[in-house]
């Protein structure tokens, strides 16, 4: 599926179907706004998306694994676009609507990792959980995180480093500490003490909470 | 002390912190710098004459950096060096494990335009981990010599020697990107004219926000040109998101990582130890030492409340051994689960269980308490003995001699094998004096007089205590320092010191304080900033007394009772987090982070012990011997002029009322100031003469030792404190400490007296 006008129509029978467990032909029509039209809820019917019986429409297997991914997207660029992007709500909605047409899978998953895998958009509406979810929600942790989460002997990469402080951000990075490089945490208690390469680094709370990871 | 003309040019070591720079100076040099296992040894730059070669040539050490942009007063002093107005090349030193971090620092040696050969230090660490270097690869990509060595057994220094003459500019050229090299180019047409070093690289650090080198260049440049800079850095900074410092150092270190994965290999690690030694450890030595652990802690604490204990009592002999099972029973299980599967070498063992969470503090407590039995029991307590009353004892009256004997321990059996009848070398000074001039005169009473002559008080005291304390202290402090310990220590305290506006690096200069305050107050350097450097010379002159002090105290306290000494340790320990929590809210500026280098655990090497023991000992008698004579003489002149009556009478409304002790004891505070140990032993002195047959009172004792530790610090730490701090900030702390300290000896005084 690659036409927008398709995918917005069956984002909104999916939002429909939230609100209320059926979705009337015609409220779905008057509610529609470009570029779908009329026109393409034939051409939703005859790919075997949508089933039209009288006056309801109902989605297919596949029209719902497919207005499940479109909704996932959608919500999760929501996400991105007010927590990490502090976008304003009415642009949010207007570009969360581009984004959603042009993620591929792969970097879904990769929002959805960053931001903790997410349960619901910013309007509070459940985010349909993908893949990557369950696999975190057996692992619990989320793969970025700060330091301080680590256990003691996991390994990590370090990912990005966030400081409000200049000067910290040179003394780690003269010392080696830059994203990209391997580490250990040794241990957390009195101090953390992290093992990058042959080296031995003693760092405090303040700083182990500015230094993202991810396991490896 | 050496022309620059002389030389033909200068040979700079330079590295990151904690790589055997000052190993190698020693030996291209013959001349002794301190040498540890901790970064931040060196703080100031040496000078020496290269031996081997012809013509003078004159090498330097500098204190380790990571980036030649510098963070702390250290790295400072080293860039600067880089930095002065005459023909160098540089040794860079490098960790061969860490090279990583060693490429940092050669790509902006590079970038300064100067020649290079590259060290490739503790070659045999890097093979004992597995891993290795294609030296070949690499010194063909950056055209410079690269040598192996291993500092400390001398392998490769003559490989070093001979190829200083062929050093090269290492070919590195890192493009920083289009936004940056535009930038480097404008900065660099600004700086036009300064020639001294290559002016891309000056760019590139005006760029990275380097003040200390805008400090340097502002009176060079037209007025001006350093704003335009600023613009030029505004102007490039909007493009990133990220400080410009970070993203330069992003590219440096993406390229020195390509490089690095081009010539270092690792492969699969394996465990080194003989399966015999681990099993030694792990089935015998671990539990034993942890067994003696808890029996320690148990018998130590226990020692607290001896008074409320029946002596002989079956309790006193059953629960020490209780917990020295316990103890070893931890251990041994926690050792085993952790590391006996993981392969662990022994150092690396040594190394995480020293910075254990729970395990470390025990550890720490029987360090503290062997240290004791070394610098406060054997060696403010035996040595002196003997050194003061039967090496050098009295002029008036023999010592009677001492024996020589082999004391068996356990079975507390003593062989005799001889008795040496030498009387003290006062007594054969006065003897002979008194052939020449009558004990009355006035020079016999100057250099051999009881209570004030040159030879009979300042060369004994000198002498005969503070040299074994001293002595013994340094022994125990260098084993701590070439084990590693040091810097594990700062893990620990790191929580604590932070109350203080300190962090736990600071640990390094106030331990080293313990030692001497002097060479300590140099040492506060390595901390990142002002702040945190006034709070530790404040500390370091109020309340960490040094090891002759300390050495003093805890022998005469411990003669009087253990609960004593508690009192004491806790009085200076309360007053040094109280005044450390006062100044680090009275005092403006942030508090900055701990991040430090952990250097592996290693066997400390004996010769180096004893070489720096006698190097510092060495410097501490010259320092100390002129000073007590001094002090003595002051003593003499000021006791035959009347003017210490007098003094003692100014002070009399303190001493005697305020802190309850007799009047005498003030001149032993006018002379802690040229030494405190000194002042120490003659207020130890006074009390002892007063205390007459009923003994010494322990409240005055305790009151007048407390006073004096935190009372202003000795002539030579203060000289250094002006010297690092200014004379305004060190006289402001004088100010404060001088009342500070009598006002809690007072509070102590009115306390003790409540029970």
């Amino acid at each position: 599926m690659t036409e927008p006008g398709l995918e917005e129509i069956l984002e909104l029978i999916w939002t429909m179907k939230e609100e209320s467990d059926t979705v009337e032909k015609d409220v779905l029509i008057k509610r529609m706004k470009p570029p779908a039209k009329e026109s393409m809820l034939k051409t939703l019917t005859q790919d075997g998306y949508v089933k039209i019986t009288d006056t309801k429409v109902e989605f297919t297997n596949k029209g719902m694994a497919d207005a499940r991914l479109i909704i996932r997207r959608h919500r999760l660029a929501e996400r991105l676009l007010n927590d990490v992007l502090e976008v304003k709500e009415d642009t949010m909605d207007s570009s969360a609507c581009e984004f959603e047409h042009f993620l591929d899978e792969e970097v879904t998953t990769s929002i959805c990792t960053l931001l903790g895998h997410p349960v619901s958009c910013p309007h509070g509406k459940a985010i349909p959980p993908g893949e990557c979810c369950e696999k975190a929600n057996k692992e619990i942790r989320p793969v970025v995180m700060p330091l301080t989460e680590l256990r003691s002997g996991d390994r990590a990469k370090i990912s990005y480093i966030v400081t409000r402080y200049h000067e910290r951000l040179d003394r780690l990075s003269s010392m080696g500490l830059l994203p990209g490089v391997q580490i250990r945490l040794h241990q957390r208690q009195p101090t953390y003490v992290i093992q990058m390469g042959e080296t031995q680094i003693a760092l405090d709370t303040a700083i182990a909470r500015d230094i993202y990871v991810r396991l490896v | 002390m050496f022309e620059t003309g002389v030389s033909a040019f200068k040979v700079a070591l330079v590295g990151n912190p904690n790589v055997g720079k000052s190993v190698i100076f020693g030996l291209l040099t013959g001349k002794y710098v301190t040498v540890s296992n901790y970064p931040g040894t060196t703080v100031e730059v040496s000078k020496g004459i290269c031996k081997g070669l012809d013509g003078r040539i004159e090498i330097v050490d500098t204190p380790g950096a990571n980036s030649l942009i510098p963070l702390s007063e250290d790295e400072l002093v080293a860039r600067d060096m880089l930095l002065e107005d005459y023909e160098k090349r540089v040794i860079q030193v490098v960790d061969a494990k860490n090279l990583r971090r060693g490429l940092l620092i050669t790509t902006q040696l590079a970038e300064m335009g100067l020649p290079v050969i590259l060290t490739l230090n503790m070659w045999d660490e890097l093979l004992d981990r597995g891993m290795n270097i294609d030296v070949h690869a690499l010194q063909e990509t950056l055209n410079i010599p690269i040598i192996k060595t291993i500092a400390t057994h001398r392998v490769g220094i003559n490989a070093l020697l001979s190829s200083i003459s062929s050093t090269g500019v290492p070919n590195l050229h890192i493009d920083y990107g289009n936004a940056i090299e535009e930038g480097i180019l404008k900065v660099q047409k600004i700086l036009n004219g300064d020639t001294a070093v290559n002016t891309r690289s000056l760019a590139i650090m005006l760029l990275s926000g380097d003040e200390a080198l805008e400090e340097k260049l502002r009176d060079k440049l037209p007025s001006g040109s350093l704003d335009e800079c600023h613009r030029i850095r505004d102007n490039i900074q909007k493009q990133f998101s990220n400080p410009l410092s970070y993203v330069i150092n992003i590219k440096r270190a993406n390229f020195v990582n390509a490089l690095v994965e081009r010539v270092c290999t690792t492969v699969s690690k394996e465990g080194k130890t003989h399966p015999f030694i681990r099993g030694v450890l792990f089935y015998f030595l671990v539990p034993l030492a942890a067994f003696f652990i808890g029996y320690k802690l148990a018998t130590l604490s226990m020692s607290l409340i001896s008074s409320r204990l029946q002596p002989e009592s079956f309790m006193n002999f059953i629960i020490p051994i209780a917990v020295g099972g316990v103890t070893s029973i931890w251990f041994s299980l926690y050792l085993y689960l952790r590391e006996y599967k993981e392969r662990s070498t022994i150092s690396e063992i040594l190394g995480r269980i020293t910075m254990h969470p729970v395990a470390a503090f025990p550890i720490l407590i029987t360090i503290l308490w062997i240290v004791y039995k070394l610098v406060g029991e054997f060696g403010a307590g035996t040595c002196v003995d003997f050194f003061e009353n039967k090496v050098f004892g009295s002029s008036l009256t023999p010592s009677g001699g001492f024996d020589i004997y082999i004391s068996i321990p356990f079975i507390k059996k003593i062989y005799n094998i001889t008795h040496v009848n030498f009387q003290g070398f006062n007594y054969y000074c006065g003897l002979l004096a008194q052939k020449i001039i009558s004990k009355d005169s006035i020079v016999f009473e100057l250099f051999l007089n009881e209570q004030s002559g040159l030879i009979q008080v300042g060369l004994t005291y000198a002498i005969a205590i503070v040299f074994p304390i001293v002595g013994f202290f340094f022994l125990a402090f260098g084993i701590m320092e070439d084990s590693g310990y040091l810097p594990r220590l700062a893990v620990m305290v790191d929580k604590v010191f932070k109350r203080i506006g300190l962090n736990g690096k600071a640990v390094l200069p106030m331990v080293l304080g313990l030692g001497c305050d002097t060479m300590a107050t140099l040492t506060t350097r390595i901390l990142n900033t002002k702040k945190e450097r006034i709070i530790a010379t404040l500390l370091l002159a109020l309340a960490i007394p040094c090891s002759a002090q300390l050495g003093v105290i805890s022998g005469v306290l411990g003669k009087i009772s253990g609960i004593y000494f508690a009192i004491y340790v806790f009085v200076i320990g309360t007053q040094l987090l109280f005044v450390g929590y006062l100044s680090s809210k009275v005092l403006p500026g942030t508090p900055s982070d701990f991040l430090m280098e952990i250097p592996p655990f290693r066997m400390p090497k004996l010769s180096n012990i004893f070489i720096k023991t006698f190097y510092r000992v060495h410097w501490f008698l010259k320092e100390a011997v002129p000073l007590f004579m001094l002090g003595t003489l002051a003593l003499f002149v000021a006791t035959k002029l009347g003017v210490l009556s007098l003094i003692e009478r100014i002070g009399a409304p303190v001493t005697k009322n305020f802190l309850g002790l007799p009047v005498e004891t003030t001149h032993g505070f006018i002379l802690g100031f040229l030494r405190r140990d000194y002042g120490a032993v003659s207020i130890f002195k006074v009390l002892e003469e007063k205390g007459g047959d009923k003994g010494i009172n322990p409240e005055q004792l305790l009151v007048s030792l407390v006073v004096i530790t935190l009372f202003i610090p000795c002539l030579a730490n203060f000289l250094v404190m002006i010297k690092e701090q200014g004379a305004k900030n060190a006289f402001l702390m004088f100010a404060f400490i001088l009342p500070y300290s009598i006002l809690i000896g007072g509070i102590l005084r009115v306390i003790l007296q409540q029970f």
